[in-house]
């Protein structure tokens, strides 16, 4: 029927020399890697992986892993939350809300976060006591000595939230942008106001858009924390570097740390993809396959290729 | 209880410096269905936003069934409503747009209870029954679970009448409500339009389908450059145009 030839041709498929060629590299690449990570010199593994059994498990640094986790999750809730109060100030219409929102992002995000955990730290130097009263008027309420707010543990996480929320504010105001205009103009006609129409109808579906990017930020924050270290808090890090400052493994003990970075932030990503999938509810018309889906259907794939002789048997009979 | 539901006397809009209403007056008695027609920019839309509020017109009279829209009047002064009533009042105006506007993140049946129960103050079971009576209405009651995305434009937009209906509104408004959809799914839109016009609902419809307009609208309306051109009967208006240039507009859309 076709043009250039008829059905009884055998169809032979392009031959891709480079993609065979570049595999083949790649593969011999793996090889000395996989033979380096493995190797031991002298008797004793390259990559310390006695230290690494040694440590793992062991209780310091488990303590110092919980530490990691509390910071990042208090941090990204200060982050989350006060980010999307400062998108939903820059997006005011009052130019008194919207700029002091946008001076909040430029300033938070313009210095180093490391300078601002240091800042933190020594806020003492600044202010010796923090009270609660009324505005320029002397006598106070209730007075607390900085120092004993301000321990390394809080200081960190005041000084990660605090610079997080101004990069989720970008992308909670991103998410809010992205909603269609029409979907307001709905809302507005069936006679929400304002903070109805933005807690029922734009932020669920600004979600969709802001998650991507908010798991993004929860690794990083998640890996951030270590900086922690540098004002004695005893993270993750910090735990290691206590563990290898007595024994001097430092590469088995940076190994150690990076290997529960490594498994933390894998638990982490396979979180966010079933957020992402339930939030693309009515955005997709099909959601993804979850990877067990997709292993299923990849095995009914090869079934079907190679049909089993009791499903032969089956359709002879008929 | 006034007869006339809509009222609008010398209502001006501008956008920056460009003016799109230039003093329309209109007039819709309850009950009645009113198609506005004109060519796109002439302000048809405009109004009707101004109507819901949706836009805030800057001069003129309008009245929604006798109350000022945006505004009370009290000692001789106009004292502008809080955002609180002005919601209030929308809730009482049903209103459909070309691009369907569903609530893409909620289902049908969500999309219909929403108003309802966020707004009204309804019981959930309540306002469920009244949505699966109205998709029954529209004829949609097989699809209360499925999402926008998966309807096609025709249904969404019944949905979307569904929706606004919900509420019990007073007055429907229509932003041309089938010019987004492929042409064979235009009649079943128009279908529950004309069962909505027989059951007393007063409507205001912006439109292309002079079909429509001849068979359901009570009065048509004319805009072209932000002023009234011509109104009346649509059998009138629309079979023996006076002025020239609703002439030249027939000529173009029939």
């Amino acid at each position: 029927m076709s043009t250039n030839g008829d059905d009884s041709m055998e169809v032979v498929p392009v031959r891709h020399i480079g993609r065979w060629f570049g595999g083949a590299v790649m593969l011999v690449l793996l090889a000395m890697f996989i033979h380096t990570l493995l190797s031991k010199p002298d008797g004793k593994w390259r990559f310390s992986w006695n230290v690494v059994g040694q440590y793992f498990f062991s209780t310091e640094l488990l303590h110092g892993l919980l530490v990691t986790i509390e910071l990042t999750v208090i941090s990204m809730t200060i982050g989350i939350v006060l980010g999307v109060i400062i998108a939903i100030l820059r997006l005011s219409p009052s130019r008194l809300l919207s700029t002091p929102a946008w001076t909040y992002t430029w300033f938070f995000r313009g210095t180093p976060v490391y300078v601002q955990l240091l800042f933190w730290f020594n806020i003492a130097a600044l202010y010796q006591h923090f009270s609660i009263g009324v505005p320029f008027w002397s006598h106070a309420f209730l007075t607390i000595n900085s120092n004993s707010i301000f321990t390394p543990f809080t200081a960190a996480f005041v000084a990660f939230g605090l610079n997080e929320a101004a990069y989720m504010s970008e992308i909670a105001r991103a998410g809010l942008i992205a909603v269609d205009e029409g979907q307001i103009e709905a809302a507005t006609s069936l006679g929400m106001t304002r903070g109805q129409s933005l807690r029922l109808v734009i932020l669920p579906q600004a979600m969709r858009v802001v998650i991507p990017p908010t798991g993004n930020e929860v690794i990083s924050m998640l890996k951030t924390t270590s900086l922690a270290a540098a004002i004695s808090v005893q993270e993750l890090l910090g735990a290691a570097v206590n563990i290898y400052s007595v024994t001097y493994e430092v590469m088995g003990m940076l190994i150690t740390a990076s290997l529960w970075y490594l498994t933390v932030t894998t638990v982490l990503s396979i979180g966010q993809f079933y957020l992402e999938r339930h939030f693309a509810k009515g955005a997709l018309r099909t959601p993804p396959p979850t990877p067990i889906q997709r292993i299923r259907s990849d095995l009914r794939g090869i079934a079907e290729k190679f049909p089993s002789s009791h499903r032969r048997t089956n359709e002879m009979s008929r | 209880m006034t007869e006339v539901m809509v009222e609008a006397r010398g209502v001006r809009k501008s956008y920056g410096s460009i003016e799109v209403l230039k003093g329309v007056d209109l007039t819709v008695a309850r009950g009645e269905v009113t198609c506005l027609i004109g060519p796109s920019g002439s302000g048809k839309s405009t109004l009707l936003r101004c109507i819901n509020h949706l836009e805030k017109h800057d001069a003129g009279v309008l009245r929604v069934d006798g109350q000022l829209v945006g505004y009370e009047a009290r000692d001789g002064k106009l004292y502008e409503r809080s955002d609180k009533q002005i919601c209030a009042e929308r809730a009482n105006i049903g209103m459909v747009f070309q691009r369907f506007n569903l609530f893409a993140h909620l289902n049908v049946l969500d999309n219909i209870t929403i108003g309802q129960v966020k707004v009204r103050g309804v019981d959930l079971q309540v306002a469920r029954t009244k949505a699966r009576e109205l998709l029954t209405r529209v004829g949609l009651e097989n699809k209360e679970e499925n999402y926008p995305s998966q309807l096609s434009g025709g249904q969404q937009q019944r949905v979307a009448i569904a929706r606004a209906l919900a509420m019990e509104p007073k007055l429907m408004l229509f932003d041309e409500p089938t010019s987004a959809l492929d042409p064979e799914l235009v009649g079943e839109v128009l279908d529950v339009m004309k069962d909505l016009a027989k059951s007393g609902m007063t409507m205001i419809v912006v439109t292309h389908e002079m079909n429509f307009a001849r068979e359901v609208a009570n009065t048509v309306y004319f805009l072209d450059g932000g002023v009234i051109e011509e109104s009346g009967d649509p059998r009138q208006v629309l079979t023996s145009p006076t002025t020239e240039r609703l002439k030249s507009f027939l000529s173009k859309v029939l």
